[in-house]
C-alpha cells in the first residue's frame, strides 16, 4: 500500500485479474439473452426458405441442441480463438469487428477530446461567474446537450448543420476506401502514415461532425461536475493562500483551483466512458462511420449472435479500461490516493 | 481616575513613522445572504504604523476575520459588499481598486497567514513547488517582469527595511519526521539558485535539514511543519504587511507556543508590520503593540495594549478580561455576561453592547457612541480610545 510504481503496478495487475471473470460474465449474460429471445433465427436468416434447408441450418448451426451445449461449444471455439461466423456472409467476424474498433476508438478519443477542451473551460467560466449572465449562458448550453436525444442531435448536425458550414456527415473519407493503405484503420493516422496532407484534410473534416454530436451530447456532465467541484474548490484556504501570493486570477484558477476540481471530473468522465461507446451505435449509424457501433446495429438487427457478442464483449472492455484509466490518474492527480 | 492611568508606570513609545502604513476609515461590510444582509463590519476605523503589531480581538463572529480578509479584498463579493469606508494602503484607497489590480498588491505587499495549515496549502504541489510560487512573484516583481502595486506618495521606504537573514541562533529548531513509506522523490527540478533561495526561506523558519520536506506533499507533515512553511511562504515575499488570521488557534498547545515565539522572534527580525487577529487575549497580550477589541462588527475599543488590557475603557473589554481563567483566581465559576451577541442583521439602536452592558444609562441605547480618546492629547499611534460614553466608570483591573 503506497504510491510507488510497484504500488501502481499491483493495482492495475489486480484490476486486471478480476477482468477475465468480469468478460465471461458478459459472454453469458448476452449469449443467453441472444439465444432465448431468438430461438430459431434461421428463418429470419433465409426467408422464404424451403423446409429441408430451415433444418440444414438448424443442424449446421447446432441450435437444435439444448443451450448449454450449444454455450459449451461457443465458448470451446471462442477459447480457440474462433469467434464465430456471420450466418448472413459467411464469414468469420473477428476480421471485420477488428477492423473496425479503431475507427470507434478514434470517434471516442476525439469526443473525448472536445468533452476536455471545450466542456472543462465551460464549467471553469461557469463557476468563476457563479450566478452572472456566463453561468446561465453555460448551464442552457449544456443542459440543451444533455437533454436532447441521441439521435435528434446527430441528425440536426448531419442534415442541417453540416451541409450549412461545408462539412462531411457520412463515412470517414470521401471515398469509401482511400487511395492509400489502411495499415491502422484510425483514419487520421493512417493518411499521416500514407503522408498524404489532402488524405489528413479529408480524414480530419470527416471526424469533426460525428465527434461533435458525440461531445455535444456528452460534454454536459463534464461541464457540470468541474463547475460544481469548482465551486467546492474555490472558496477553500488554499486558493486563498495562492492568491495572496500575488498571483493572477487566471493562474489561481487554473494551476491551483482546476487542478483538484479535475480530480472528480476524471471520475466521472471515466464513468461517461460507457455512455460515449453506446452512443457511437446511434452516431455511427446516422453518420455512416465505419466503427463498431454501426457493425453492432447490424449485426443485432440480422441476428448474427456471434458479432453481437463480440462487440458487446469489446464494448464492456472499453469501459473497464476507460474506468481503470480514470482510476489511475485520479491517483496521478491526488497525491494523497493510495493504490490498494 | 483618569488622572491615575498617566501615572502608572507605562512608557509608551510613539510610532517612528508619521505616517500610517494602513489606515481603515469608517469600513462596513455586509453579507447578502437571501432577502437579508448581515451587517459584519460597521464603522470601522484604525490605523497601523509601519514596523508595529496590531492585535484585533473578539469573540467569534464578531467581524475581526471578514476585517482582515477585507483588506486585500480576499472577501467573495458577491455575496460581501464593502458598503462604505475605505482601506488605504500606502496612500491608496484598496476599496476603490479595480479587481484585476488587486493581486498587484498581494503578496509582496500585504501578506496573509491563515488559521488552518491543514487547509491553506494546495493538497497537490509538493512544498518546494509552492514555496518556489511566492519566491518568484517577488523576484519578478523586484526585476520589473510583473506588474506591481504602485505605492502612492505617503509609501513606506523599502530600502530601509532590514533584509531577511537566516537566524544564526535557532531557538527553536525543528527537525522534520518523515512518515514512513515515503521514498526519496529526488532533487526538485528547479535552478539552484532558486532552490537556495527556498531553502533559506525555510530555515528562517527554524526548519532544521530543510532539504528533506522540499519534495513533500502538505499532508505528508505536521501541522505546526505546515504553518512553519506557510509563514516562510508568505515572508520569503517581503511583505510590507502582514496579515495573520488567527495563525495559532487551529494548533496543540505545544505546537501553538512554538509558532508564538518564533513568530515573535520573527517580527524582532523581520520588521513587518502586522495585523494579528485572535481570539485569544493572552496571545494578543504576547504579540500586540497595540490591541483593538471588536464587538458586533465594531471596533468598540483601541489603545496600547498593556493599556487597555489594564484599564479598559469598554465594559465589553472588561467582561472579556474577567472570563480568562488565571491561576490565582480561586473563587467559584469564571463571570460570565448575560445574554448573547446581538443578531447582526438586527442590531440595536445605539451602543450594540447596552442591552447586555452592567453600566448603560438612557443615552446609551440612543446613538453608538463614536471611538473617543480617554486620555486627549497624545500623539497618533499610541492613543487610547472607547466607543463607550462612560469609560471612567468601567473599573480598572486587580
Amino acid at each position: 500500500m503506497g504510491r510507488s510504481r510497484t504500488d501502481l503496478l499491483v493495482f492495475i495487475a489486480k484490476r486486471l485479474a478480476v477482468l477475465p471473470f468480469v468478460l465471461l460474465g458478459i459472454i453469458a449474460i448476452t449469449f443467453f439473452f441472444t439465444h432465448i429471445a431468438v430461438r430459431n433465427p434461421c428463418a429470419s436468416w433465409i426467408p422464404h426458405a424451403h423446409p429441408g434447408a430451415l433444418q440444414n441450418c438448424i443442424n449446421y448451426f447446432g441450435l437444435n441442441q439444448p443451450l448449454t451445449t450449444q454455450f459449451v461449444k461457443y465458448l470451446s471455439s471462442l477459447a480457440a480463438g474462433n469467434w464465430g461466423i456471420d450466418p448472413l456472409g459467411g464469414q468469420p467476424v473477428a476480421p471485420v469487428i477488428l477492423a473496425a474498433v479503431p475507427a470507434t476508438i478514434e470517434l471516442v478519443l476525439a469526443s473525448l477530446f472536445l468533452m476536455v477542451v471545450i466542456g472543462i473551460p465551460l464549467g471553469v467560466i461557469a463557476a468563476n461567474s457563479n450566478g452572472r449572465w456566463a453561468d446561465h449562458l453555460v448551464r442552457v448550453l449544456y443542459l440543451s446537450g444533455w437533454a436532447t436525444p441521441t439521435y435528434l442531435g446527430a441528425l440536426v448536425l448531419a442534415v442541417i448543420v453540416g451541409p450549412a458550414v461545408g462539412l462531411p456527415s457520412g463515412g470517414a473519407y470521401t471515398t469509401s476506401t482511400p487511395p492509400f493503405p489502411q495499415p491502422t484503420h484510425f483514419s487520421v493516422i493512417d493518411a499521416l502514415l500514407a503522408g498524404s496532407p489532402s488524405g489528413v484534410a479529408d480524414a480530419f473534416s470527416h471526424l469533426i461532425l460525428p465527434a461533435t454530436a458525440l461531445a455535444f451530447l456528452n460534454m454536459g456532465i463534464a461541464t457540470r461536475m468541474t463547475r460544481s467541484s469548482m465551486l467546492e474548490v474555490l472558496p477553500l484556504d488554499y486558493v486563498k493562500t495562492a492568491r495572496m501570493k500575488g498571483l493572477s486570477d487566471i493562474f489561481v484558477v487554473y494551476k491551483h483551483a482546476l487542478r483538484n476540481s479535475l480530480i472528480s471530473t476524471t471520475t466521472v468522465l471515466g464513468i461517461t466512458a460507457g455512455s460515449l461507446l453506446s452512443g457511437t451505435v446511434v452516431i455511427e449509424e446516422i453518420f455512416r462511420w465505419p466503427g463498431m457501433g454501426d457493425y453492432a446495429f447490424n449485426a443485432i438487427t440480422s441476428y448474427n449472435f456471434a458479432g453481437t457478442i463480440a462487440t458487446v464483449v469489446i464494448f464492456a472492455l472499453g469501459v473497464v479500461i476507460a474506468n481503470l484509466v480514470a482510476d489511475v490518474l485520479y491517483g496521478v492527480l491526488d497525491p494523497r490516493v493510495e493504490w490498494r | 481616575m483618569i488622572g491615575a492611568r498617566r501615572d502608572d508606570g507605562v512608557t509608551l513609545e510613539p510610532p517612528s513613522a508619521n505616517e500610517p502604513l494602513l489606515k481603515v476609515e469608517d469600513l462596513s461590510i455586509e453579507y447578502r445572504v437571501g432577502a437579508g444582509t448581515f451587517q459584519a463590519v460597521r464603522d470601522v476605523s484604525f490605523e497601523l504604523y509601519p514596523g508595529r503589531v496590531l492585535g484585533i480581538v473578539g469573540e467569534t463572529g464578531c467581524g475581526k476575520s471578514t476585517l482582515a480578509h477585507a483588506i486585500p479584498r480576499l472577501l467573495p463579493e458577491p455575496p460581501a459588499k464593502i458598503r462604505s469606508g475605505k482601506i488605504i494602503y500606502q496612500g491608496v484607497d484598496l476599496a476603490q481598486v479595480p479587481k484585476w489590480k488587486i493581486p498587484r498588491v498581494r503578496g509582496t505587499g500585504v501578506g496573509m497567514v491563515f488559521q488552518e495549515p491543514i487547509n491553506s496549502l494546495n493538497p497537490s504541489f509538493r512544498i518546494y513547488s509552492q514555496v518556489v510560487e511566492s519566491i518568484r512573484v517577488r523576484r519578478m516583481r523586484d526585476a520589473g517582469k510583473m506588474p506591481s502595486f504602485q505605492p502612492g506618495p505617503q509609501a513606506f521606504d523599502y530600502s530601509r527595511r532590514p533584509q531577511l537573514s537566516t537566524a544564526e541562533a535557532m531557538a527553536h529548531p525543528l527537525t522534520p519526521v518523515l512518515p514512513s513509506g515515503i521514498r526519496d522523490r529526488g532533487p526538485p527540478p528547479i535552478p539552484k539558485q532558486l532552490r537556495e533561495e527556498v531553502l533559506e526561506a525555510l530555515r528562517l523558519v527554524r526548519i532544521n535539514d530543510p532539504e528533506t520536506i522540499l519534495g513533500l506533499y502538505p499532508h505528508e507533515l505536521s501541522g505546526g511543519m505546515r504553518q512553519r512553511v506557510m509563514i516562510a511562504m508568505a515572508l520569503s515575499q517581503r511583505p510590507t504587511l502582514l496579515i495573520a488570521d488567527e495563525p495559532t488557534s487551529a494548533l496543540d498547545v505545544t505546537i501553538q507556543a512554538q509558532v508564538l515565539s518564533l513568530m515573535k522572534e520573527l517580527m524582532e527580525e523581520v520588521k513587518t508590520s502586522i495585523l494579528f487577529i485572535s481570539h485569544d487575549l493572552g496571545v494578543i497580550a504576547e504579540m500586540a503593540d497595540e490591541v483593538g477589541v471588536m464587538y458586533a462588527g465594531h471596533l468598540v475599543e483601541l489603545g496600547p495594549v498593556d493599556e487597555v488590557f489594564g484599564h479598559p475603557g469598554h465594559p465589553y473589554t472588561r467582561a472579556l478580561l474577567d472570563s480568562v481563567p488565571t491561576r490565582y483566581k480561586d473563587d467559584g465559576p469564571l463571570p460570565s455576561l448575560g445574554g448573547n451577541v446581538p443578531n447582526l442583521s438586527r442590531l440595536p439602536p445605539g451602543c450594540p453592547f447596552h442591552t447586555r452592558c452592567p453600566i448603560a444609562e438612557a443615552p446609551c441605547s440612543v446613538s453608538p457612541g463614536p471611538l473617543l480618546e480617554i486620555l486627549p492629547g497624545r500623539p497618533p499611534g499610541i492613543q487610547h480610545r472607547a466607543a463607550c460614553l462612560y469609560p471612567e466608570r468601567v473599573e480598572a483591573r486587580p
